[in-house]
């Protein structure tokens, strides 16, 4: 791409900077309103400099003090839901890279078919089966939601990024009598790593935000981050701002710095596992 | 099925034991759940009661509901919207972003921001700066004589923020594949257009264009599938009030389920829901059977 002329520079940049503004601009303004005294969080117009104080986050711990338990069940669920995800998709996808035929010709265009099925669908025979299983409100629930809805995208990605690494390696350590186990660890998932971690994230940002199956199944002892944040949201007696922005800050701090981080993944996951279907 | 190359037993049950894991979880989590549903519709269903078999009286209902005509009717204007607003931004990001520009990862990562935002946040996010009469935007358009956004009041207003919600945390979505399937269009294509006297549009138009179509087709089907599952965003915003006048499918599902125990009605909705999904997908899940098929 050749560089354009100074009129053409500016109107690009000009335009790049608008666009940063409508995608940033509120999570900033969420970001920095967390740290506003509570008086001046609508006072208008909105004053650039202030103070910054703490007592949001004060607040939100002393009337919220189920935030902390509930953003530890988001990561637990979180952790859960990928590992189980990038560990299920990775064999998955060695499968559909390495081998052919029309029983798994069948299974893989499955895999596809089930991801065009809204996942608000299932709540309605799960709901009445966890409740007999007894399992509402637990972590697993939300764990096997979450594998259950990625696991097909997660399992494109790694048998694109698997097919991508030299049979001759594998049969190598094959000839040197490796067996599967073995060939897997020392082998593929070396060289798949940036794929683990591609589809891995997925899975991750959607666990970490998820809202409807977490609002269906869990109440109290597994509620995440997210649900506590929607009663925030939702109180009859006035939302307490600065505290909700207390709390948005803190979830999406981690999130947000593992999006920016990883862009590069999140690029080359899309690619695989949509485009490619 | 192929020969296997190494040794009759581990050809087949190797991939069968590898493919299991993943194959039982949507099994049991996606596909036996959706075919119960189905049963369902045509069932008297309650929470803690045995259901009953009614025909179609479920579906009757259903279509004789001026309240799931509305959420229908709600629904695709809010996809129409969602869509259609995400695919012009999204392309005009892509099409920028593939052309100069300096901090390129870095401008690329701000776009993609809201990605990681969760639903809750982003709509505390909008209704804070939207909230009638106080809201800093809602002040500027009072002042610029524009008139507020009636969010909590009109219906149109509502849904209208709900497709802004969505247009904003998945934009980065249909940005990111335009962007990636740009930069796949071989420059030299390009050069020689522009060579042969072809202006920017007409580059775009007649090069580059039909080159990233077939992404552009796939982004446009997966996000109309996904828009019209909408749900937190108007739930948290009006929980489809007032007077169901902002109800979407999803709302009206849930609400039929989980407010009104009407198990047999939420599930021929949900059946609807999925019906309408996969006629959606039919060209695309078409073409992908047909390229399986073809490596077999």
């Amino acid at each position: 791409m050749p560089r354009p002329r100074a009129f053409g520079r500016v109107w690009r940049l000009s335009a790049a900077m608008i666009a940063v503004a409508w995608s940033v601009f509120p999570i900033v303004l969420v970001v920095l309103s967390s740290f506003r005294p509570q008086r001046d969080i609508f006072r208008i117009p909105p004053s650039l400099i202030f103070s910054p104080s703490l007592d949001n986050y004060a607040r939100l711990f002393r009337d919220w003090p189920a935030f902390l338990p509930d953003m530890l069940n988001s990561v637990i669920v979180t952790a859960g839901a990928t590992l189980m995800t990038v560990g299920f998709a990775t064999i998955a996808g060695y499968a559909y890279a390495r081998h052919a035929g029309r029983w798994l010709n069948l299974s893989a265009f499955f895999m596809v078919v089930v991801r065009m099925i809204p996942p608000i669908v299932v709540t309605l025979p799960l709901f009445p089966l966890v409740s007999f299983l007894r399992l509402n409100d637990t972590h697993i629930v939300l764990v096997l939601l979450y594998s259950a809805f990625f696991v097909s995208l997660a399992t494109w990605i790694m048998r694109a990024f698997i097919a991508a690494v030299p049979r001759e390696l594998e049969e190598a350590a094959r000839v040197d009598g490796a067996h599967l186990g073995h060939i897997f660890r020392h082998v593929i998932v070396p060289l798949v790593a940036n794929g683990m971690l591609a589809a891995g994230l997925f899975v991750a940002v959607y666990a970490w935000n998820e809202f409807v199956f977490a609002l269906v199944f869990t109440t109290r002892n597994a509620r995440t981050a997210p649900l506590v944040m929607s009663e925030m949201l939702s109180t009859t007696d006035g939302v307490d701002w600065g505290v909700l922005f207390a709390a948005a800050t803190i979830q999406l701090a981690p999130v947000l710095a593992c999006v920016l981080a990883a862009q590069r993944y999140v690029i080359a996951g899309l690619t695989a596992g949509a485009v490619k279907g | 099925m192929r020969a296997a190359p190494r040794g009759k037993l581990s050809g087949v049950a190797t991939p069968v034991a590898l493919l299991t894991p993943a194959q039982l979880l949507l099994l049991a989590v996606i596909l036996l759940p959706s075919i119960y549903v189905g049963w369902m519709s045509f069932q008297r269903a309650t929470f803690g009661a045995e259901p009953v078999f009614i025909g179609f009286a479920n579906w009757q209902a259903l279509l004789a509901d001026r309240v799931f005509w509305r959420a229908a009717k709600n629904t695709f204007m809010v996809v129409l919207a969602v869509v259609y607003g995400e695919l012009a931004l999204g392309l005009a990001l892509a099409v920028l972003m593939a052309g100069w520009m300096p901090m390129k990862k870095t401008f690329i990562a701000l776009l993609i921001a809201p990605y990681a935002i969760n639903e809750v946040s982003a709509v505390a996010m909008w209704r804070y700066v939207l909230e009638p009469d106080i809201g800093m935007v809602s002040w500027a358009l009072i002042q610029l004589g524009i008139g507020q956004l009636d969010w909590s009041a009109d219906p149109t207003d509502a849904l209208a923020l709900a497709a802004i919600l969505g247009i904003w945390t998945h934009t980065p979505f249909t940005f990111l594949i335009l962007y990636a399937a740009l930069q796949g269009v071989p420059a030299e294509l390009q050069e020689a257009a522009r060579v042969d006297g072809a202006g920017a549009w007409s580059v775009f138009r007649h090069v580059t264009l039909p080159f990233i179509l077939p992404a552009l087709l796939v982004a446009v089907m997966f996000r109309t599938i996904t828009a019209m599952r909408i749900f937190s965003e108007v739930w948290l915003l009006t929980e489809g009030g007032p007077a169901r006048m902002t109800e979407v499918l999803a709302v009206y599902l849930y609400r039929a389920a989980f407010r009104y125990h009407d198990f047999g009605l939420a599930s021929a909705t949900a059946l609807s829901m999925v019906v309408l999904s996969l006629l959606i997908a039919a060209p695309y899940l078409l073409a992908a059977w047909r390229r399986m098929a073809a490596h077999a």
